[in-house]
């Protein structure tokens, strides 16, 4: 179980998180949407140790995550895969994803053991290889910062809008890694501007409004739930459920969370 | 012909040294941002150390570059943890702001200890040349070269192969992404400012012998390696490479062909045109204005 607690952090000019209290239950995919400057990414900001929160705590099963830095918060399992560009662009494909594998460096048969079994997972990994990252559309990287997220077997996933930018078909890809990683164990926590995508793919939802959290509920719920539907899924509810069944085949433009 | 050859051969041989001198100052730029503008003083401080040593002792200057390298990786970790740590996040113009009182405080300490006058370390085959092909080649300079070749090299086997270079080459491509798989900035930062300066304890040893100084001289330097990584491209080692040896062919054949006085000149016509063109410089790449902090 991932635990924040009471967590107060911004980025100097006034808090964006407000006393920001969340349970993020292991093996889930918990969802969180909310409107522009919610504080969305700086939940997952803070969890990574990108942002020190100013005050509160940071739990991932009894152990304080807060007060780590990006370095520590990696060696307890937890990776994330962030919004804007995260990839070495001058690097070729192996070289990203080994670099996400560098807590592990000393041990190189683990090493070499990871990349293999995740260039097998992600295809593209093996395929494009000797490719520079920078080579790459936009849904080739985010498999590929995925893929270097998963060198390091995260306990728990953190993915900032794996949706933005990102045709239909990068999509349905995407979406369907996230829940492979699921299905073999790992706790994922994303940040999805595409309400309905976003909901579709979690478990349990979670609606961020002025760094709080508004509502928190099975993602099945909170997809019927009136309000949502109204605030962010364009009024109709009902739609909402056929949306869940055909899960992440939808078009990137259907969200009308903005 | 011989004329163009010998002018090519020796151009080569200057912009190789350059190559190494600049090789230092674009990697602290690439990674950290800091334009080290006392890069050119701590060339001159080896110089002077160099030039001592050997006068006392009769050491071989080149070969001195053996125990000056390991002592000024020590003094760029120390400077970087002690100083230079300090401005991490702000502006590159603080950073020249810092390194340039750097720069006047060498050259201050080499005024009065050193004294102000022009030094220059001649070993026995300082006026020997090598000919091949009825060319000649200076054997100090050809010895210069090859030093510098063989640090580059190295240079280039540990930041391509190892798994402090990777740091490296990832903080410099993108320090958010490098931070978020575990690459700890402060101390890549440190290295890498400790592997920069450590390029200076050969480069200065070479100074030394091929090119008289006095404690002032750091200000030519600087800004002809300045001069090459802006050419070259801010932070990229190919482009370093590229622009000292254009700087070392300009400097001989323009000295051939026309006069010294125009050679300094005429490179600077080059990073002009380049720039018109090209404003990231020949490996530049442009910057981007939407990383995240």
């Amino acid at each position: 179980m991932l635990t924040i607690s009471g967590v107060f952090a911004g980025y100097g000019g006034g808090d964006v998180l407000q006393g920001l209290d969340l349970h993020v239950p292991t093996g889930a995919i918990t969802c969180i949407v909310g409107p522009n400057g919610a504080g969305k990414s700086t939940v997952l900001r803070v969890v990574s140790g990108l942002l020190k929160p100013r005050l509160g705590t940071i739990e991932l099963d009894g152990t304080r995550l807060d007060q780590l830095g990006c370095a520590g918060v990696l060696a307890k399992g937890v990776a994330q895969v962030p919004q804007s560009q995260a990839l070495f662009p001058q690097m070729s494909i192996r070289e990203n994803v080994l670099l996400g594998g560098y807590t592990l460096r000393r041990d190189k048969t683990l090493l070499n053991k990871r990349y293999d079994h995740v260039s097998e997972l992600i295809p593209i990994v093996a395929e494009r290889s000797n490719d520079k990252a920078g080579n790459l559309s936009g849904g080739q990287r985010r498999m590929v910062e995925i893929a270097r997220c998963l060198m390091v077997d995260p306990s728990v996933l953190l993915l900032d809008e794996p949706s933005l930018g990102l045709d239909p078909k990068s999509l349905t890809g995407v979406s369907q890694l996230v829940r492979d990683a699921n299905a073999a164990g790992t706790t994922v926590l994303l940040v999805e501007q595409n309400v309905r995508l976003g909901l579709s793919m979690a478990t349990h939802g979670v609606v961020l409004e002025g760094g709080r959290v508004r509502l928190e509920a099975p993602a099945g719920e909170l997809m019927a739930n009136p309000e949502v539907a109204e605030l962010y899924l364009g009024g109709h509810a009902s739609e909402s459920r056929t949306a869940r069944v055909s899960g992440a085949s939808l078009p990137a433009d259907t969200g009308s969370g903005r | 012909m011989t004329q163009l050859v010998q002018a090519l051969a020796l151009g080569l041989l200057i912009g190789g040294v350059y190559a190494l001198m600049a090789s230092g100052l674009t990697l602290i730029f690439g990674v950290m941002n800091i334009i080290n503008v006392a890069h050119g003083a701590l060339l001159i401080l080896v110089a002077f150390i160099t030039w001592r040593i050997w006068s006392l002792t009769d050491i071989d200057p080149i070969l001195l570059s053996i125990v000056m390298t390991p002592l000024m990786f020590g003094f760029g970790w120390l400077l970087y943890k002690g100083v230079l740590s300090r401005i991490s996040g702000s502006s590159p113009g603080m950073s020249v702001l810092l390194t340039f009182g750097i720069a006047i405080t060498i050259e201050g300490v080499l005024n009065v200890t050193a004294g102000n006058r022009f030094r220059s370390a001649t070993p026995s085959y300082f006026s020997e040349s090598y000919r091949v092909f009825g060319i000649s080649l200076p054997k100090a300079q050809v010895f210069g070269c090859l030093a510098a070749v063989l640090v580059l090299g190295l240079l280039y086997i540990v930041l391509a192969r190892t798994w402090t270079g990777r740091a490296i080459r990832a903080t410099a491509q993108n320090s958010s992404g490098a931070a978020l798989v575990g690459i700890q900035a402060g101390s890549v930062a440190a290295l890498a400012f400790a592997i920069g300066t450590a390029t200076t304890g050969v480069g200065g040893s070479i100074l030394s012998v091929l090119y008289p100084f006095f404690p002032a001289s750091h200000y030519d330097w600087i800004s002809r390696l300045l001069g090459i990584i802006v050419l070259g491209g801010m932070g990229s080692l190919a482009g370093a490479l590229v622009g000292a040896i254009i700087l070392g062919l300009a400097e001989t054949l323009t000295a051939t062909y026309g006069s010294l006085q125009w050679s300094t000149l005429i490179f600077y016509g080059v990073i002009m045109v380049v720039l018109l063109f090209r404003p990231q410089g020949l490996f530049g790449s442009r910057l981007r204005q939407d990383v995240m902090a």
